[in-house]
Parts: structure tokens; C-alpha cells; sequence
């Protein structure tokens, strides 16, 4: 009886096992069969656009997803998105684990460095013949091309700007800055008058670092800044620590809102869009949430370029910024030629639809494209852009990794008035070595 | 029944899936992060063996952080261990006592233990906030307008305002351990020393306390270990900032891994940090296992 009872205990648990282990076998199968030649060819993408209600890349995004549909019938598009910071890791973790998806977003630069180095992504030069290059922007992908390969497809770039609440200037008889003595000038008549100057969100660290890069730009000039992060020119001259000095004299001043280091982004935002803070540096994203806040700061900026600086070698048409943001094509996808179509298709249509909402600053030629509506703080930017000299990134995405880990903490380190001028630049050529 | 489950071989057949699950998920990880602790390895290319190079880097680098890090977690596990158990011992002394509301203390007391770690920084960063934060406004209403702080973006108190929450959060586990624990004592012994005119306080540390030795040694584990180890709320509510004031050993790891892609030197922080909870688990439950023998 006892043995009889064992069998059964027993066979029913190999039973239990035996269902797990064909459980398992049959999905297995069926993954295969979806790798076959036959009919569509899916096509995983990954990108960081999860908001389709508020941030406009994403909504351009979401309808360049449909339109393909009936654009590109031979492929199925699998989308997974997942929020900027963890997309970071997200990507990162499926590079190293030989399981990135076919067609992926990335920043150019020093962030697809690393992955171009490792030889994960595939050269899309051969598959751009086809018309598409000349579609573009001269120059669109500059930040994508490593060896004199082009690894990625831009969409649209960025360039940061001054947004001043001419209300607040108005009122206490104040001037858009041109300078950065005008810029010290209003500093001191709003700390007078119990108004945050200027709003920066230090938690995160980057955008309290916009300010030294800019000053860098400035300073030095938009060709010297490239050359010194590409490690072709030093960090420690003259310029550089004046970038840092302007900085620390900004800080010395009381320029920036109370606690600035334990703000972050979104914080820090809310300050200038309520009306509190008078300037916030910041790049034309920040555009979108002006044009959607529910009050008049839309009509009550104007946009402003970074002060120059007297004697400075860099002049008042050289931005922060360029364009970073594009998609990639997996050098393990196992469809490469449809993989590239469809990274050259989303973002041809994402620039174009950006171009119809009135919104980004398209790398296409988009000229053709009606706007539907105008973004009156884009157009601002839009127009100031026009006779660019110059661009430099910022500098945590030229950089990569440590480096570009370390060159925020120094910034933050000149706004916690811990590190001087000298110092932060024999520091920035200590990364150079 | 009785002899299937007695036999050896079942149990071990039985305990096989659990085990293999443990043994892949908890253990081998620790020793593949040993490993990976001896690469340098930017997480994506080939890694280069470098044998304890990431360990040297790590206590004798230059601009070290760690250290920092290592203090600040220390400092945390003493504040826990000496205000947040104490405390959690007393609302428990007092909820076991039978107070009017018992069962709607132990509730409210436990709500900040079941509430997501992200909601409750959210919520303690609305409360510092330097231009709206309730704290602010509350200390201005009160008159007390220069004692207004940029509570967590001034490197001297962030560390502070970010130990409070995590003080806070888990006082209610505690007190429900506690709350357990003299729910037990015999009622008998307790009333026994009232007979014999013991005072309250008498009663608290001479039956109470002896009798519940072994909560109390669990609470004190879990505090230490929790302390070593915290890292969700901290990296909400500061990140590690400002300038670095609030940094753990797992802020500092979490940065190396993931944003200056250092798979090797975080590898060597997690094995650090292992080493350090096992350390301590020993040394308390030596300092407890004293305890009861002298007792």
C-alpha cells in the first residue's frame, strides 16, 4: 500500500515535470517559426518616447508608428518605449545580454560610442544611398559617424536658449541680457526685488551643468570646446577657467534659485512657468511645456541667446546644442535591410510630422510640410538658429561614461562653491589624459 | 504520508525546485558579481582581468567617495538601532497595553511600511521643498521664518532631512515586531510583579525585555542590514546629492554601474557590501548570543 502510494506521488510529479518541460519546448518552437522567411518581417524598436500626450517627439513618433502600417506592409513594427533614465539601463543591460531589438534609439556621441565600439551597431552608409541622405540636413548625423561610418539617423536636433519672462523684466525695468554684464545687472535689481533670477535644477545634475558649457562656448569658442572634448586641445587655458569663473561668480551672486541643488528638472521648470523665477536655460523640449502651461508665460517669453562675453572668442551664433537624438540599426538583427528602412522611414516621418505640428527643429528638409500650428516659442528659436556658426553638445553627451560623470559632479562642485576655476579646468584635462 | 515525507529523498526531491531557484537567483549571482569584480569591463565589450586592482581603486582611489558613503551608512544604521527601535519599542509597549484604539494604531503606524518607497519620497520631497515644502511654510506660520532651510539642497543638512523619512518609513515594521513579541509575554508573569509592586517601567525592562531578547535581536538585524543596504528612497529623494552629502554604498554603486559603466568597480561595491552585512550579522548575533548567556 505505502509503495502504492509512493508510485503515485511520484509519476504525478515527473507527470507535473514532464508538462513544464513541453510547455517549454512548444514556445520555443513557435519563436522559431516567427523567424522564418515567411510572410511580414517584424521589426523590434526601442525607443524612450512613453508620453504620447504631452511631449511632442512622441506623439510625432506614435503617428509615424501608424502611418507605417500602411507605409511599410511587409513589416510588422514591434514598439516598446520605456522612460529616458531607465531606458539608459534598459538598452545598456540588453546590449551586453546579445539581446537588443533590431532598430534602436540612441544618443550620438558619447553615448553610441561605447556600443559602436564593441561592434554593436550596424554602419547604415550603404543603405542611406538610396536618396535619403540627400533628404537631410547637411551635417544632420555628424554626431553618429565614427571612423567615417555613419551608425545612426537623426531626426531633429536641439540648441539650448535663454527663456526670460519679459513680464517679470518689464515690471522691474530690467533688459533681456546681451551681456554678461546686462546678465549681472538683472541678477542684482531681482534679488533686490525678492525674484529668483534664474532657475536651475542642480539635482540632476545636467542642467546646472548647461551654464558652464555655455559660458564655455563663449569663452573659448564653439570650435575650441569641440576640439578640447574630442581630446585634441586642452581644457586647461585661460578660456576654460573663465568659463568656471563666470559660473562661480553667477553663484557668488546669488543668481540662482534658493536650494538649486536639490532641485531637479521638473522642479526647477515649474519655477520659471509659474512666473517665480525670471531666466531658465534650457533647450527648445522646454519650448512644448511652455506652450502647454495653463497660464501666459507663453505670451511673456522671449527667447534669448546666451550672453556674450567681452573679449570672449566664441560670438552670439554659436549654440549648445546639435543634433544627438536618432535611431540605430542592431548589427545582430537578423533583418538588417529592413531594419535600416524602417529606422530611415520613423524618422523621416517623425521630423516631418514635428515639421506639420509646428513643433522641433526637423534635420530634414521639410520645407514642404504645411504646419498646422505654430509653437510661437519655436518660432523664436527657429529664427535665431537661422545664421548658426557653430554648435557644441552638451558635454555629458560628448563625453562618455566616467568622464562625462565627472565633468557634472565638477560643475556641481562650482555651484556648492567646493571646487575653483582652476582647479575645474585642471580637473576637465585630467579626463583629457 | 508521514513515511514519504520523512524519507530523505523525498525532502530533498521536494526542496530541489526551491533550492535551484535560490541557488540561481541569490547565490550565484554574488559569486558571478565576484568575478565580474575582477574585470575591467565598461558592462558591453570583453572584459580584462585585473585581479583586485578594482578593490585598491576602491579604498585608495583618488577623490573617493566611498569612504563617505560607507560613514554615511553607518551613521544610519546607529541612528536606526538607537532612536528608530527604541521608539518603535515604546509605541509597542504602550499599543500592547491595551489603549483605547489598539487595532487603529497598529494600522495607522504600519501604512507608511505598505506604502510604495517612491510615493513617500515624492511626498517628503513636497515637504522640503524650498519655495512651496510644507516644512517651510509650517516653520513660517509659526514664526519661526529664520529657521527656513533649503532643506535638501545644502550639502550640511541634506544628509539629515534624507535620514528622517528613512527613520520614519520603518518605524511601524518594527512596532508591529515588537507589538507581536509582547503580545506574548505571559500575562500571569506581568501581573505576578504588579501583585508584587513592581513599577511599569520595572516591568518593561525586567520581564518584558528579557523575555522578547530574541525580537529584539531580529529587529536589530533587520535595521542594521536595511540601513547597509537602503538605496530606493535616498536615490528618490536626493540621488546622492547635493555634492555627493547623502551618498550609501549602493548610491555609489548604481552610479558606477549604470552611468559611468564601470561593470568591475560596481562589482567590487556589491561584493564590499555583501561582506559588510554578513560581518555585522555575525558580530550582533555575538553580541546577542553574550547577552543571553550572561543573562
Amino acid at each position: 500500500m505505502m509503495l502504492l502510494r509512493k508510485g503515485i506521488i511520484v509519476v504525478t510529479l515527473l507527470a507535473f515535470a514532464a508538462i513544464i518541460f513541453v510547455g517549454c519546448q512548444k514556445s520555443e518552437e513557435s519563436a522559431q517559426a516567427d523567424a522564418g522567411d515567411d510572410g511580414p518581417v517584424t521589426i523590434k524598436v526601442w525607443t524612450l518616447w512613453t508620453d504620447t500626450t504631452d511631449d511632442v517627439n512622441a506623439v510625432a513618433f506614435r503617428k509615424a508608428l501608424d502611418s507605417a502600417q500602411t507605409d511599410l506592409p511587409d513589416i510588422v513594427i514591434e514598439h516598446d518605449a520605456t522612460e529616458n533614465e531607465a531606458y539608459k539601463t534598459k538598452i545598456k543591460t540588453a546590449m551586453a545580454a546579445e539581446e537588443a531589438p533590431d532598430v534602436f534609439f540612441a544618443w550620438g556621441a558619447g553615448f553610441v560610442k561605447q556600443f559602436v565600439d564593441a561592434g554593436k551597431v550596424e554602419p547604415l552608409d550603404e543603405y542611406m544611398t538610396d536618396g535619403t541622405a540627400d533628404r537631410m540636413k547637411g551635417g544632420a548625423n555628424t554626431n553618429f559617424v565614427f571612423n567615417g561610418n555613419t551608425y545612426g539617423i537623426t531626426f531633429s536636433q536641439w540648441v539650448a536658449s535663454l527663456y526670460c519672462n519679459q513680464a517679470l523684466f518689464d515690471e522691474y525695468g530690467v533688459q533681456i541680457p546681451e551681456t554678461y554684464d546686462d546678465l549681472m545687472q538683472a541678477v542684482e535689481t531681482f534679488n533686490a526685488n525678492d525674484v529668483y533670477p534664474i532657475t536651475v535644477g542642480g539635482k540632476d545634475k545636467w542642467p546646472a551643468m548647461f551654464w558652464q558649457n555655455a559660458f564655455a562656448i563663449r569663452t573659448a569658442g564653439a570650435e575650441t570646446c569641440n576640439a578640447a572634448l574630442a581630446g585634441e586641445a586642452s581644457f586647461d587655458t585661460p578660456e576654460f577657467v573663465k568659463s568656471a569663473q563666470l559660473l562661480a561668480d553667477l553663484v557668488e551672486a546669488d543668481a540662482f534659485v534658493d536650494g538649486a541643488l536639490g532641485l531637479d528638472y521638473n522642479e526647477s521648470g515649474a519655477l520659471y512657468l509659474e512666473g517665480q523665477a525670471a531666466m531658465y536655460y534650457m533647450g527648445n523640449w522646454f519650448a512644448g511645456d511652455i506652450a502647454g502651461h495653463d497660464s501666459d508665460i507663453a505670451e511673456n517669453t522671449v527667447v534669448a541667446r546666451f550672453p556674450v562675453i567681452p573679449n570672449g572668442k566664441g560670438d552670439e551664433t554659436q549654440y549648445l546644442g546639435g543634433s544627438i537624438d536618432g535611431l540605430c540599426v542592431s548589427a545582430n538583427s537578423k533583418h538588417k535591410e529592413a531594419a535600416a528602412t524602417v529606422a530611415k522611414y520613423l524618422m523621416e516621418q517623425v521630423a516631418r510630422n514635428l515639421a506639420a505640428a509646428g513643433e522641433g527643429l526637423p534635420t530634414w528638409n521639410t520645407d514642404d510640410v504645411v504646419s498646422e500650428k505654430t509653437n510661437p516659442v519655436i518660432d523664436q528659436i527657429k529664427s535665431q538658429i537661422g545664421n548658426s556658426t557653430g554648435y557644441v553638445l552638451a558635454w555629458d553627451t560628448f563625453l562618455s561614461g566616467a568622464d562625462a560623470d565627472d565633468h557634472k559632479n565638477y560643475v556641481a562642485s562650482i555651484f556648492g562653491e567646493e571646487l575653483s576655476a582652476e582647479e575645474f579646468a585642471a580637473l576637465m584635462q585630467d579626463i583629457n589624459e | 504520508m508521514n513515511s514519504v515525507l520523512s524519507n530523505k529523498k523525498t525532502i530533498l526531491f521536494f526542496m530541489l525546485p526551491a533550492s535551484l531557484i535560490f541557488l540561481f537567483i541569490v547565490i550565484a549571482p554574488i559569486f558571478i558579481s565576484a568575478y565580474y569584480s575582477s574585470l575591467e569591463w565598461d558592462g558591453i565589450g570583453k572584459g580584462v582581468f585585473i585581479g583586485l586592482e578594482n578593490y585598491k581603486d576602491l579604498f585608495f582611489g583618488t577623490r573617493n567617495i566611498f569612504y563617505g558613503s560607507i560613514g554615511n551608512s553607518l551613521l544610519l544604521a546607529a541612528l536606526s538601532v538607537f532612536i528608530q527601535l527604541p521608539l518603535a519599542f515604546l509605541f509597542a509597549r504602550i499599543l500592547a497595553g491595551g489603549t483605547a484604539g489598539e487595532g487603529f494604531f497598529r494600522t495607522v503606524y504600519f501604512i507608511p511600511v505598505i506604502v510604495s518607497t517612491v510615493v513617500i519620497g515624492q511626498m517628503w520631497l513636497k515637504i522640503y521643498n524650498p519655495q512651496y515644502g510644507l516644512l517651510n511654510q509650517f516653520l513660517e506660520a509659526i514664526g519661526r521664518g529664520t529657521w527656513k532651510q533649503e532643506w535638501l539642497g545644502n550639502k550640511d543638512i541634506a544628509l539629515g532631512a534624507v535620514f528622517v523619512p528613512l527613520l520614519w518609513q520603518y518605524v511601524g515594521y518594527h512596532i508591529l515586531l515588537f507589538y507581536a513579541g509582547i503580545k506574548t509575554v505571559p500575562q500571569e508573569l506581568i501581573e505576578a510583579a504588579r501583585i508584587d509592586g513592581a513599577s511599569h517601567s520595572r516591568i518593561t525592562f525586567n520581564i518584558v525585555v528579557p523575555y522578547i531578547v530574541s525580537i529584539i535581536e531580529i529587529c536589530v538585524i533587520l535595521a542594521v542590514i536595511g540601513s547597509l543596504k537602503t538605496f530606493d528612497l535616498i536615490y528618490v529623494i536626493t540621488g546622492g546629492g547635493p555634492l555627493h552629502a547623502t551618498e550609501v554604498p549602493t548610491t555609489v554603486m548604481f552610479n558606477t554601474l549604470f552611468h559611468r559603466v564601470n561593470y568591475g568597480s560596481g562589482s567590487a561595491m556589491a561584493i564590499f557590501i555583501i561582506l559588510e552585512c554578513l560581518v555585522l550579522t555575525l558580530v550582533i548575533r555575538y553580541i546577542f548570543g553574550r547577552l543571553s548567556y550572561d543573562s
